[in-house]
């Protein structure tokens, strides 16, 4: 392909596809170095107790053991955090959550570094958990922690909050832990630097933040903490948060030897945060006509015991709740909680899925009560740019919230299951051997709309390098400096798919990602393409201005030519050309004289904080999507199978069709996997069900083929006019799988991931909420008088 | 050497029985906690979690003799290294092939044997719920030589230090044979409840077990007898009614046995219905008429 077919807007190849399906591509865990020490971690099997003693004697007496680090050893800050730094390195006196590290060591191997963790003696005084988030932020609960058990509370007022109208759905919904089940678990290698520093390579979300907490931690200055990113294999936010990291260091600063460490996949599921389980209640209310009068939302988010992006989470589940409707009246109030159950942080959607659930199902629900059409209920109430939103933002172009809804509703439907059909085709699939007379058809439908980019007044940015020379052949050759941690969506195909089509060149080097150049930012809210996207596109025009500039001026060509080169001289098919000044030379001329190079930093548009009633500019942008679902279920066991997906999503403009589907389809698996298998499990705060064997995540047989429409219209203040596309899928999707399992089954459904045992006639069944409309223990909330007249 | 189990665990490769129960032996006289190595798929995943650290190990892939299946008169041997792949595509045994292809994925099927299922003894294993159905016998032999043991007994005692397992023996079928299982996904998913039925025309009796409720795989004993007395011998059939009250005892028989441990996400209420509407479909498949004198069809 040449240069213009491999730019933006072609379905280029990603640089590490054929490693990656091949086995070659080497991820963090690979890594090694001569004589590297072996590292794992010492957990609290007790979600809450005090550490009466820590004794490391007899580990380091085992022959082959190099190191074991306690949170004495600690020499920096003791504690780190994305947001707020109250999770500690090593708790010290107190563990508040099962699987929280209590020490680290370092061995010749890892059998050796595991003989030792099971020689550290810890002696535990376990104390009652508290694992009920509406306990935990009542009255009277016991603090957890030095900062409180609550983590952030919102309380937004939007139009008048005492209006209702006459149609009125109620009820609770129960969201599950779900967690990101990323295929290569978290590992790195530090190598201790004469310097005093150390040099790091891991698989990481976000370079910088990991570097500015990991050097707080060991009480390093930043320049001496240097992180390079290794392969990553999936993330979708648990690798936002720091794990391992300070913990390796602090290994290697101790044996002055390269240290991997490295966890498996039961430490994998204990060792980041999750995504929040949510309790949702929702009173929507409506004119007989259909158009919605108000939506009354009260969110419980359990954060964990450490606050991780908790405080961010719940602000996006209160400002999404009333879903991408026109709502004149809104009271929606959000509460994250600290409890003693694992933490929970970034994932996917971040804070969206959740309230979509529950807005979807509400909006269904609102459908039968009207008998209106649930997709003409949609597309009565659907968002357009020029609303205002509960925050009283105004929602800017564009956002074709009603078109994605038709989109999907007009995909033609799949064929019914017959006899002829494959018994693989049945729920439950060849074991099950599902009757086919009970099997029920059902088809749903889920809109939903998620923020771009960082919200809440942060002045986020992205910073990156172009260089532009000629390589050892004497050929023009581009290259690309960006922290931006590739975690698989992308970005190192785009990078240089830019890159080729600002420079006009054919090869394009992008450099490791590594802290030798400024913050890309985090690898997540959907934001790489945009502000990476930005950053990359930003050096290389500064780097064609330089080079055209530099051109004219040999040329010597007029000053007006001089200072805004663009206007006379054009890159094109490797040549620079100037129709009016009679210019044409070749890039690999036009470099003879040396490098070019530029740094950009990009910004996107200032956005506010919330105000005391939850109002604001909050969010720079959003991208709407709709999924339809149909599904088939077995009426006798409750087992779903899930027939097809159809999704229109706002995509803004394409920059890779390949790497689009790539998104859109993973989000929708991931989705899906909410729906209807995935969950971490918690019995008193300890996790049941920590490995790939009993959290199933969806396999080929389990997710369709999936019916993709991309709505393309360019986001004005974006590059070339992207969208993030990664997250938006992920929210409608399960609530979709939700609705055509609702429809099928002819029940109203409050508990995600749905179980089978919920959708079958039990002589004893189990209300998941109790049956209580409200939220259980209203005193939880700021304001008990606000919530009598809820 | 160095092994999974890390560079301190010895590693031995018999080529025959005799080889590996003297090696067996010879640890068990060191008094070194020993494992052995069959297909792996449950052993290398604790020895890389730690949870086993055996002193030794004696891989048995060499140990051919271990991999032949037969047929007598009256009965099938299955050799303790045959795998599921192998059993999956086996005519002369509808149930266990039935039941090898709804075992994990194609890469478990390859490696996975006979006698790792035996070994590993996991109460919702599915070859166990089968083989219970089946009255299978286990053969085991040490360096003091060979017995056999019931299944039921087997899973009580457990093996003696120093026995292999050599084999599994199970009646030679002598009618329609089933299996089915449910759990969390379409496919390549542990069982979350199962039932295998096997009908006896000669005997004039159906044998049905069911997986994944009780603490072991479950005979349902008043079911059985309620076929024996009322399903049709001449036609080998059954009436659709006659298959629901089959269920329904089935359920009864096993939520009356003492329980597998608590599931938070399937209740034991949940699970035993399921067991109830899986006994009633696997009857059905094996005794109504239209069904009635088919083979476990590879679908
Ligand atoms: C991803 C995955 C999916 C799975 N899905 C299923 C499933 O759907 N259904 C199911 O039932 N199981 C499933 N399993 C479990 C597993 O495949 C079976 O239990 C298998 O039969 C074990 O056989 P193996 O040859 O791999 O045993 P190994 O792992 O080699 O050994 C297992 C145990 O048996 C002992 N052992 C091995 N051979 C003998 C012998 N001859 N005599 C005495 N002891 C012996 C070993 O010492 C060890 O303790 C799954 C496993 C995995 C990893």
């Amino acid at each position: 392909m040449t240069g213009r077919a491999r730019g933006v807007g072609g379905s280029v190849l990603r640089p590490d596809g054929l490693a990656k399906a091949g086995g070659t591509f080497v991820y963090a865990g690979d890594l090694s170095a001569p004589g590297m020490l072996h590292a794992r971690t010492l957990r609290s099997p007790h979600p809450r107790a005090r550490i009466r003693r820590v004794d490391t004697a007899a580990a380091l007496r085992i022959p082959g053991v190099a190191a074991v680090v306690t949170a004495v050893d600690v020499p920096g800050v003791a504690t780190y955090g994305l947001i707020v730094a109250d999770q500690p390195v090593f708790a010290a006196t107190e563990t508040r959550y099962a699987g929280e590290p209590v020490a680290a060591v370092a061995a010749v191997d890892a059998p050796t570094a595991r003989r030792a963790l099971a020689a550290v003696e810890v002696e535990y005084e376990p104390l009652p958990p508290l694992v009920d988030p509406e306990v935990a932020a009542g009255p009277g609960a016991e603090p957890l922690h030095p900062d409180g058990n609550v983590f952030r509370e919102i309380t937004l007022r939007h139009g008048d909050p005492d209006a209702v109208g006459p149609v009125v759905v109620e009820d609770s919904y129960l969201v599950g832990m779900q967690d990101q089940a990323f295929l290569a678990p978290e590992a790195a290698l530090v190598v201790p630097a004469a310097d005093g520093g150390v040099d790091m390579w891991l698989a990481t979300q976000w370079l910088h933040s990991d570097r500015e907490q990991i050097a707080a931690c060991l009480g390093l200055p930043e320049e001496l903490v240097r992180l390079e990113l290794a392969g990553v294999g999936g993330a979708f936010g648990g690798r936002e948060d720091v794990t391992l990291q300070v913990h390796g260091a602090l290994l290697a600063r101790a044996t002055g030897t390269p240290v991997r460490i490295a966890y498996d996949r039961v430490e994998s599921f204990l060792g980041h945060p999750h995504r929040h389980p949510a309790r949702m209640w929702f009173r929507h209310t409506a004119t007989e006509a259909g158009d919605l009068v108000s939506v009354h939302a009260r969110i419980i988010m359990d954060g964990g015991a450490y606050a991780s992006s908790s405080p961010a989470v719940i602000a996006n589940a209160v400002t999404h709740a009333a879903g991408p409707y026109r709502v004149p009246n809104a009271r929606l109030d959000g509460l994250v909680v600290r409890t003693n159950n694992p933490p929970c942080g970034a994932m996917r959607g971040f804070g969206v899925p959740q309230v979509t659930i529950g807005h979807e199902a509400q909006m269904d629900r609102l459908a039968d009560r009207l008998r209106m059409d649930p997709v003409g209920l949609r597309v009565r109430n659907a968002l357009q740019p020029g609303d205002v939103l509960p925050t009283g933002q105004v929602l800017g172009p564009p956002l074709p919230a009603r078109e994605a809804i038709e989109a999907v509703a007009a995909r033609p439907l799949p064929a019914a299951l017959t006899a002829a059909s494959p018994v693989t085709a049945r729920p439950g699939g060849r074991g099950a051997h599902a009757d086919l007379a009970r099997v029920r058809r059902g088809v749903g439908y889920a809109l939903a709309y998620k923020n771009l980019l960082f919200s809440e007044g942060f002045d986020d940015s992205s910073t990156a390098r172009a260089r532009l020379e000629l390589d050892a052949d004497g050929r023009p050759v581009a290259t690309i400096h960006s922290a931006c941690a590739e975690v698989g969506q992308g970005f190192v195909t785009v990078a240089g798919q830019i890159a080729r089509t600002e420079l006009g060149v054919d090869e394009v080097v992008l450099r490791p990602a590594d802290t030798g150049v400024g913050s890309a930012g985090s690898t997540s809210a959907s934001r790489q393409t945009w502000m990476s996207g930005g950053a990359v596109r930003g050096a290389c025009v500064a780097v064609v201005d330089r080079l055209l500039a530099r051109v004219a001026r040999r040329l010597g060509l007029p000053p007006e030519v001089v200072e805004a080169p663009r206007r006379a001289l054009v890159i094109t098919g490797g040549e620079i050309v100037g129709a009016e000044t009679g210019t044409r030379l070749t890039l690999a001329e036009a470099l003879a004289e040396g490098p070019v190079e530029a740094e950009h930093t990009f910004h996107h548009r200032r956005t506010t904080a919330l105000d005391a009633h939850g109002q604001g500019d909050p969010h720079v942008a959003f991208a709407a999507a709709a999924h339809r679902a149909v599904v088939d279920v077995d009426l006798d066991l409750g087992l779903v199978r899930v027939v097809s997906m159809a999704l229109a999503q706002d995509c803004g403009t394409v920059l890779n069709p390949l790497s689009l589907r790539g998104q859109v389809e993973g989000g929708t698996a991931q989705g899906l996997g909410l729906a209807v298998m995935e969950e971490l499990v918690t019995v008193d705060g300890v996790v049941t069900n920590p490995t790939l064997h009993d959290y199933l995540l969806p396999t080929t047989a389990d997710v369709p083929a999936l019916d993709f429409v991309a709505l393309t219209y360019p986001q004005p203040d974006a590059p070339y006019g992207v969208k993030g596309v990664g997250e938006t899928p992920t929210c409608t999707a399960t609530a979709a799988v939700l609705a055509a399992v609702r429809a099928a089954v002819g029940r109203d459904l409050r508990r995600v991931p749905v179980r089978p045992g919920d959708l079958v006639d039990l002589a004893d069944p189990v209300d998941p909420l109790g049956g209580a409309p409200y939220l259980g223990n209203k005193a939880a909330w700021g304001q008990p008088g606000e919530m009598e007249r809820g | 050497m160095t092994t999974p189990g890390g560079p301190s665990t010895a590693l031995h490769r018999p080529g025959t029985v005799g080889e590996a129960v003297a090696a067996l032996a010879a640890e068990a006289r060191a008094g070194r906690p020993v494992e052995l190595l069959a297909g792996g798929t449950d052993l290398v995943p604790a020895l890389r979690t730690g949870t086993r650290p055996p002193a030794a190990i004696v891989a048995l892939r060499r140990v051919l003799e271990l991999r032949v299946r037969g047929a007598g008169a009256d009965t099938l041997t299955i050799g303790a290294g045959v795998t599921y792949t192998e059993l999956a595509g086996w005519s002369l045994s509808p149930g266990l092939a039935a039941t090898s292809r709804v075992v994990g994925s194609v890469q478990i099927r390859n490696c996975g044997t006979v006698g790792g299922a035996l070994g590993s003894a996991n109460p919702r294993g599915d070859l166990l719920t089968f083989l219970t159905a089946a009255q299978a016998e286990v053969l085991l032999t040490s360096e003091d030589g060979s017995r056999a043991a019931g299944l039921d007994d087997f899973l009580s005692a457990g093996r003696l230090p120093g026995e292999l397992v050599t084999a599994v023996r199970v009646p030679r079928p002598s009618g329609p044979q089933t299996y089915l299982k449910i759990g969390g996904r379409q496919a390549a998913f542990p069982s979350l409840v199962s039932c295998a039925l096997l009908v006896d025309r000669v005997r004039e009796r159906v044998c049905c077990a069911v997986g994944g409720v009780a603490a072991r795989p479950w005979r349902v004993a008043e079911a059985e007898r309620l076929a024996a007395a009322d399903v049709d011998w001449s036609t080998g059939t059954a009436p659709a009614a006659l298959a629901r009250r089959f269920g329904e005892l089935a359920a009864a028989g096993v939520r009356a046995a003492s329980p597998l441990g608590e599931d938070p996400r399937h209740p034991l209420e949940y699970r035993v219905h399921a067991a109830g509407v899986l006994a009633a479909r696997a009857f059905a498949r094996c005794l109504t008429a239209r069904s009635a004198p088919r083979r476990e069809s590879a679908p």
